[in-house]
């Protein structure tokens, strides 16, 4: 039982770390909150609703997301895209993230 | 309004301080109406209310959806907690300090009080310290609560690494030296106790003003004076060891058993005084004539320095044992 829930703990944990990078990859092009949610599930990351939302508004407030509302089948959505900024970054994490699992790979192998 | 809209409206109830509450309220409402109209889709029937209400459930209760977007969780974060500490430190030590001076002052230049008005001053003092820093405390959170929320984290960095150096780490004490101060307060205070213990009892007592002079009511009975010889080798003994101390500046073995063995002295003392009679010779008859108090105040003023007395002499053979424990283990583990 503990064994699980710990499990658990850190597969969150590790999960919480890549949202951000996974986000970003994501929104290239203009996506809304649930399509992207809906995109990383079939991607085979499956984020929580509590976590993505929360986290698009930080990574607009830092600048690296611009947003818009559009009105699409009588509905109102906010639709996210990587910003100037995110575009410039998103390289610089991208390698980052080749560099730990090449770190990782060599450990765990 | 259906389900979906009381459901906003709630999270929104929680979102009252945060900034964005209407856009975080309308991008929910969509998300939510996008999820009934997928599960409407796959099951092949029109939403409902038990639909909408299963959605809302696997959703989460309204108060931890808002606090999910909650910037600031906590009242001070951990970017700010370890300089609020450390500022509530120094402001809890000034206001005890800068009070405890204040009270003193105002105690000694109103007239003569009696023992009981004594008391009732230093509570009242001790009162005010207490609240004061509560009160501080409760400024100061108030305050930090503020830099935490709106002063930005790129203009308040707190955790910034500076550029440290290693060899600013304090260096590890040795566990068997001396630290210099200890011994010469030790032998300071001895040589105090010594001389006025022995060739100045007279000073030990209740000062009071009697008819515009000073009065002194002996403090301490011959019970406590019988013990004095003795007393006074232990005090020897230990002016021996800090002076000893204090030109090695080192502990030894010996020098920890010398230590333990005063110490032991110093508990059989105390024991035998709480057990013989009473060391205190202020009685409620000298108290009421010397016009300190009266009958009554003065009986239990009596009593409270009986049980204070011995409440002291415990203490003393506590920490008496405790050094002993102290020197035996330092004695084993550091040889």
């Amino acid at each position: 039982m503990a064994n699980t829930e710990s499990l658990e703990n850190v597969v969150l944990e590790l999960r919480r770390g890549v949202i951000v990078l996974a986000a970003l990859s994501q929104l290239g092009a203009a996506e809304y909150g649930y399509s992207l949610l809906k995109k990383l599930a079939d991607l085979g990351l499956e984020v929580d609703q509590g976590t993505l939302y929360p986290l698009l508004r930080r990574l607009e407030a830092q600048g690296l997301l611009e947003s818009d509302w559009k009105i699409e089948e009588s509905r109102p959505r906010r639709y996210y895209v990587v910003s100037a900024e995110g575009k410039k970054l998103l390289p610089k994490l991208k390698k980052e993230w080749a560099g730990i699992v090449s770190v990782m790979d060599k450990m765990l192998s | 309004m259906n389900l979906i809209d009381r459901y906003v409206a709630e999270v929104g109830r929680h979102l009252l301080l945060v900034k964005g509450r209407k856009d975080i309220e309308k991008e929910l409402r969509s998300t939510l109406e996008d999820m009934l109209e997928e599960r409407a889709g796959k099951s092949g029937k029109p939403a409902d209310e038990a639909m909408q209400t299963e959605l809302l459930k696997e959703y989460g209760a309204p108060h931890k959806v808002a606090q999910t977007y909650n910037p600031n969780p906590y009242l001070l974060g951990p970017r700010i907690y370890p300089f609020f500490v450390f500022i509530l430190k120094i402001v809890l030590f000034a206001v005890t300090l800068g009070l405890g001076i204040a009270t003193a002052m105002q105690i000694a230049s109103n007239p003569p009080m009696t023992g009981v008005e004594f008391i009732s001053a230093v509570g009242k003092g001790l009162l005010n310290i207490l609240s004061a820093c509560i009160a501080a405390f409760g400024n100061l959170a108030l305050v930090f609560a503020l830099i935490e929320r709106y002063a930005p984290a790129a203009d308040f960095k707190l955790d910034e690494e500076k550029d440290w150096d290693p060899a600013s780490l304090k260096k590890e004490p040795e566990p068997n030296d001396v630290k210099i101060w200890e011994p010469i307060l030790a032998i300071v205070f001895t040589f105090i106790a010594l001389s006025l213990f022995n060739f100045n009892p007279q000073l030990i007592g209740v000062y009071h003003l009697q008819a515009n002079e000073w009065k002194v009511l002996p403090l301490l009975s011959e019970a406590f004076f019988r013990w004095l010889p003795l007393l006074n080798v232990v005090w020897v003994a230990e002016i021996i060891l800090n002076g000893l101390l204090l030109r090695s500046g080192k502990w030894t073995t010996g020098s920890r058993l010398f230590s333990a063995g005063t110490k032991l002295a110093q508990i059989f003392i105390i024991i035998m005084m709480l057990m013989g009679p009473s060391i205190l010779a202020l009685s409620p008859e000298a108290m009421t004539s010397a016009g300190i108090a009266d009958p009554e105040a003065a009986a239990a003023l009596n009593q409270l320095a009986r049980t204070a007395i011995k409440f002291a002499l415990g203490f003393a053979a506590l920490g008496a044992a405790v050094e002993i424990v102290k020197s035996l283990y330092k004695m084993m583990t550091q040889r």
